[in-house]
């Protein structure tokens, strides 16, 4: 910065100048010495229009983090967790992610990003090695693609392949009960949009082979109106519509379908609608919608998952999210991992993590696994259901089933040529 | 902006005699500078330090190739971050799909950049003012559209993934974190020597003059157009460097590298350093990434924050800081100057 | 692409009613918005960048007043005067200070107010998303028109945006206030040295413009949810509008901002993947074809 200098300022300022930069900039750039505390960095997104996924997977992590420190901590150390806000920029969540492990001591990381910026956290973690585990992003690529596999980086959050097979399977049985051929479908125009939709057709086609995809909506990601959809799904007349919008989009989508009434011209399949957040926003709820869940402490309709989702709520005076549940399961995982590696070596705590099984509130059967060839998870409630417009609103949920998923997904795998 | 930019062109002829001379002071201090940035790793551990000016360099070439265009030549372009976009996917793409060396990938970026900018320049430049900003923001946008519709291509949404490899040539691999500091700090060294050339060259009088009146220009026998486009294209090579150092940091290209927010920043930069001097625009980016990076730290309440500086700027200083520094460091020395008999 | 589609659906009637009223729906909201724009252009010289922040404000402020009072028609009022009066001092306080100063420090104080806005949001009213819901008198089934599809609601709020539209073009054109406006666009000094405060005349314009800003999102609170950071993806496309219009000209943002509703409406049906892209391609043409916009002023 001082290359040229403008005829004027000394030479003698700008060495001040940038003496002053130096400390200025030094100070937070001091490496600290090893702490009795364990850090966990996570950047997430805090801030714009998905604001929520941060907020509501901060508090997911820092109720079980509570408890864990309760209990004594991962192997005696006590957790301290650094969240801090990437804006939802790739390049910002590489840079904060390499600023927590580098400069803030952090030893493991979580990765509280979407799309994009979990791509480049994941770099990030190829990079210095460290620990990682993916606590929002739902991209299947992230863990099924064996060129994104690295050792140390895990994910603890439901997949899009998951939910459409459980999704083709439900919406065929009821296609074929009530005769519906003609579909339509609406989603956002991203990958996971993209690839949503195309992998639930592609399952309700194996299962109802009679169905017809007649009409295909393509939405930007955070569209402020649907009208033209609306429009052109009540002029192709389908008997039934699937969509993956999510969160506000959701509803907004529900609210201006809503006064078209196309509510009751169809059958309407949309994956994220059985989700707190959407759930308790949406004014005039239609019925009947047929949803996945996202999180409802309904279900699975344990103890457990009622005590958590009011221990959430007690806490935050909110419902948990989606998000919500998969970070706390990062910190389930972690929690157990290191009690079976008995160490916070992150290359041991992976060891242990590959496998592993534990007892979980969001278990289908009462348990979760890190399925160790992927490094995903596996085992987490997921099922499907319709809605009503109060509580519990989705009053029953019919239960996906692991063995046909883990078929399914094997197939899925290899026609695109991941195994 | 004006009556400062109507004082510096009174000092033209005072540095035209002084070229020869400028010159090799230039090529002194940015020697001087490079050394100076090239043996910090071994005198500060940090490795925040380190990437701190990976994306100074990244940043900084891209604000001060958009100077070339808003303080020399008067035009305000809002879609400056397009070829910033363009050089991380260019280089990303290249590398990923064909494994040629670094240096080739990085030239045939290059190439690929005075295409693009050639073509979208020869629209461009013709319109005047706030309309030119339009345009440019126009075609960002549909680029920007382009990435995330191109899926097959670009990834879309999730970008380039899977990492960038990057073969060791004549003994520099850039995987190795040292390696790629160093290389980011030659880039941007020898970037903003460059810059600084075709800003004290003829042609960056002619730029000037362009920009106080393009009438005159155009009566004196200059081919406005020709120039414009001329500066249009060197200015997007730059930003194109800034690119493909930002994809070498984080490994990848996403879209939001060519989204309107990059050319919004590259302007909010400038404003913050000051466009009249050469070096505003590198002070302004090390100004907001310290401002970013010490903000973020602090509260999730960032654009409050963010937001009143700038307010501070744009109301209380009216200019950028190097304007401000420079303009005070010549009252000080012109009051000094008026009590001396 | 897919044409077909596009061919079969202008052959039919009951489609194109339906699409060309969902065109005038996307469009009639963007009016509202992109004239408050083109307002402030045409006499402050100002391109007011924080102006989907008061688009934002509009919506917010309606949610909150209907949560209180439960009343349509209060919301909407809250939602336009709460937004003008902001206007008022956001003119006055902040950008009265950055005339005739260069173009780039006027859109970096919008620029800081749409940071500070979209964070202020954040904290009064939670980083969630919310929805004010319909109010039960519009929860009727739709009409049916040539066999299209129309709910009232929409047929309320194009009503409105008409309304607002036929009282700008003849107030600005017929009346006193309306001449005063024009002549200060034309010439400020000249007016101000008549003895007109053209600093009210500026605060209002602006108050004016937040205030049809507000109005568009009070209106669009019952059907688009509500997240800080909303009003942004509208300034866009208002941009785009005033552009294609011509900066300054109300009837340009009028039929701008339907251009851009067909575009989209029928877009969706023959280019369903490249909508938004139909849109900067149209805004790039018009931009090279005729640089001031369809029914802008040539520059001096």
């Amino acid at each position: 910065m001082t290359r040229t200098r403008k005829p004027g300022v000394s030479r003698r300022a700008t060495l001040a100048m940038m003496g002053a930069g130096a400390v200025t900039f030094a100070t937070p750039w001091v490496a600290r010495a090893q702490a009795k505390t364990i850090k966990i960095g996570m950047p997430t997104i805090l801030s714009g229009r998905v604001a929520q996924l941060g907020t509501s997977s901060r508090n997911g992590v820092m109720l079980e983090v509570e408890k864990v420190n309760a209990a004594g901590g991962l192997a005696g150390r006590q957790i301290e967790m650094v969240i801090r806000d990437s804006k939802g920029q790739p390049q910002e969540a590489a840079r904060v992610a390499r600023e927590l492990v580098n400069t803030d001591g952090c030893e493991l990381l979580f990765d509280g990003e979407a799309s994009s910026g979990s791509f480049a956290v994941h770099e990030v973690a190829r990079d210095l090695g460290v620990l990682c585990i993916h606590t929002c992003s739902e991209a299947s690529s992230l863990t099924a693609d064996p060129k994104q596999h690295i050792p140390n980086a895990f994910r603890s959050v439901r997949q899009g392949i998951h939910d459409s097979i459980v999704g083709g399977s439900y919406a065929a049985a009821i296609s074929k009960a009530k005769g519906l051929k003609k579909w339509a479908t609406c989603s956002p125009d991203y990958a996971y949009g993209r690839d949503t939709t195309g992998e639930f057709t592609l399952y309700l086609k194996r299962f109802a082979p009679d169905v017809e995809i007649i009409s295909e909506s393509w939405p930007k990601l955070f569209q402020p109106d649907y009208t033209e959809v609306v429009t052109k799904i009540l002029q192709a007349k389908p008997q039934a519509l699937y969509s993956c919008l999510w969160g506000g989009d959701l509803t907004s989508y529900i609210d201006q379908a809503n006064i078209y009434a196309m509510f009751s011209a169809m059958e309407v399949f949309a994956v994220n609608m059985a989700d707190y957040t959407a759930l308790t926003v949406v004014k005039n709820l239609p019925k009947g919608i047929h949803s996945g869940n996202r999180y409802i402490k309904t279900y699975p309709a344990t103890a457990e998952n009622a005590a958590w989702g009011d221990a959430y709520k007690a806490k935050y005076n909110e419902y948990p999210t989606n998000w919500s549940w998969q970070n706390a399961t990062a910190v389930m995982l972690l929690s157990e991992a290191v009690k079976k590696a008995n160490s916070t070596d992150g290359k041991k705590i992976a060891d242990a993590l590959r496998g592993l099984t534990i007892k979980c509130p969001f278990g289908a059967d009462g348990t979760v696994t890190m399925r160790a060839e992927d490094q995903t998870l596996v085992g987490y409630a997921i099922g499907w259901g319709t809605t009503i417009p109060q509580e519990p609103y989705v009053p029953e949920v019919k239960a996906g089933d692991w063995k046909t998923i883990f078929e399914l997904e094997a197939e899925w795998k290899k026609s695109k040529g991941y195994t | 902006m004006t009556e400062l930019q109507a004082g510096q062109a009174a000092a033209v002829p005072r540095i035209e005699t002084q070229s020869q001379r400028t010159r090799y002071r230039d090529l002194l201090i940015a020697l001087a500078a490079f050394v100076v940035l090239a043996s910090l790793p071994m005198f500060f551990g940090s490795k925040a330090l380190l990437d701190f000016v990976i994306r100074c360099s990244a940043f900084g070439l891209f604000a001060t190739s958009l100077n070339l265009l808003v303080g020399y030549t008067g035009m305000i372009s809002f879609g400056h971050g397009m070829f910033f976009g363009l050089g991380a996917y260019g280089f990303g793409l290249i590398m990923q799909r064909t494994g040629v060396p670094v240096p080739v990938a990085f030239v045939a970026t290059l190439v690929i950049t005075t295409v693009v900018a050639t073509a979208i320049g020869a629209i461009c430049v013709r319109l005047k003012e706030i309309y030119f900003a339009f345009v440019t923001l126009a075609f960002q946008m549909l680029i920007h559209s382009t990435i995330l519709s191109w899926a097959s291509l670009t990834g879309g949404d999730q970008g380039l993934r899977g990492g960038i490899k990057r073969p060791v040539f004549l003994g520099i691999d850039l995987s190795n974190h040292v390696h790629l500091y160093i290389t980011s700090c030659a880039l941007l060294v020898i970037g903003l020597l460059l810059m600084r050339q075709i800003a004290q060259s003829p042609f960056g009088y002619t730029l000037r003059m362009i920009r106080d009146n393009a009438n005159r220009a155009s009566f004196i026998g200059i081919d406005v157009w020709r120039a414009k486009l001329t500066i249009f294209v060197l200015a997007a090579l730059f930003a194109s460097t800034g690119g493909i150092i930002m994809a070498l940091f984080v490994s990848g290209a996403y879209p939001e590298f060519a989204y309107w927010t990059i050319s919004g920043e590259g302007i909010f930069i400038n404003m913050l350093g000051g466009v009249t001097t050469f070096l505003g625009p590198m002070v302004g980016t090390v100004l907001l990434l310290t401002l970013n990076d010490t903000v973020t730290r602090l509260t999730e309440y960032y654009g409050i924050v963010l937001g009143i500086v700038i307010l501070f700027f744009a109301v209380g200083l009216r200019k950028g800081l190097m304007d401000f520094v420079v303009e005070w460091f010549a009252q000080r020395r012109d009051g000094a100057g008026e009590r001396a008999p | 692409m897919d044409l077909d589609a596009l061919t079969g659906c202008l052959a039919s009637s009951a489609c194109l009613v339906t699409q060309t009223t969902s065109g005038f729906i996307i469009g009639m909201l963007l009016f509202l918005v992109a004239v408050g724009l083109t307002l402030i252009f045409g006499v402050l010289k100002v391109v007011n960048f924080s102006h989907g922040a008061f688009y934002m404000f509009g919506a917010y402020f309606a949610m909150t007043a209907y949560q209180f009072t439960g009343s349509f028609a209060l919301a909407m009022l809250c939602g336009a005067v709460g937004t003008a009066l902001l206007g008022l001092v956001f003119e006055r306080v902040f950008m009265s200070r950055v005339y005739g100063r260069d173009v780039l420090m006027q859109l970096l104080v919008c620029y800081a107010f749409v940071l500070i806005f979209d964070d202020v949001v954040r904290m009064i009213w939670g980083p969630e998303f919310k929805s004010m819901g319909m109010p039960a008198a519009f929860q009727v089934m739709p009409l049916f028109i040539a066999g299209g599809v129309v709910p009232p609601y929409y047929l309320l709020l194009i009503g409105v945006a008409l309304t607002m539209a036929l009282i700008l073009g003849l107030g600005l054109a017929r009346t006193k206030i309306g001449k005063v406006i024009r002549a200060a666009a034309h010439n400020p000094g000249m007016v101000s040295a008549l003895g007109i405060n053209t600093g009210l005349i500026y605060g209002g314009v602006f108050a004016l413009g937040g205030m049809l800003a507000g109005l568009a999102g009070a209106l669009a609170a019952p059907v688009r949810s509500l997240t800080p950071g909303m009003g942004f993806s509208v300034l866009i496309e208002s941009f785009i509008v005033t552009v294609i219009g011509g900066m300054g000209s109300i009837l340009g943002a009028l039929i701008g901002a339907l251009l851009i509703g067909m575009i989209r409406s029928f877009g969706s049906l023959g280019f369903p993947l490249f909508t938004e892209g139909l849109m900067y391609l149209f805004m790039v043409i018009v931009l090279v074809a005729r640089p001031t916009g369809l029914f802008g002023k040539e520059v001096a």
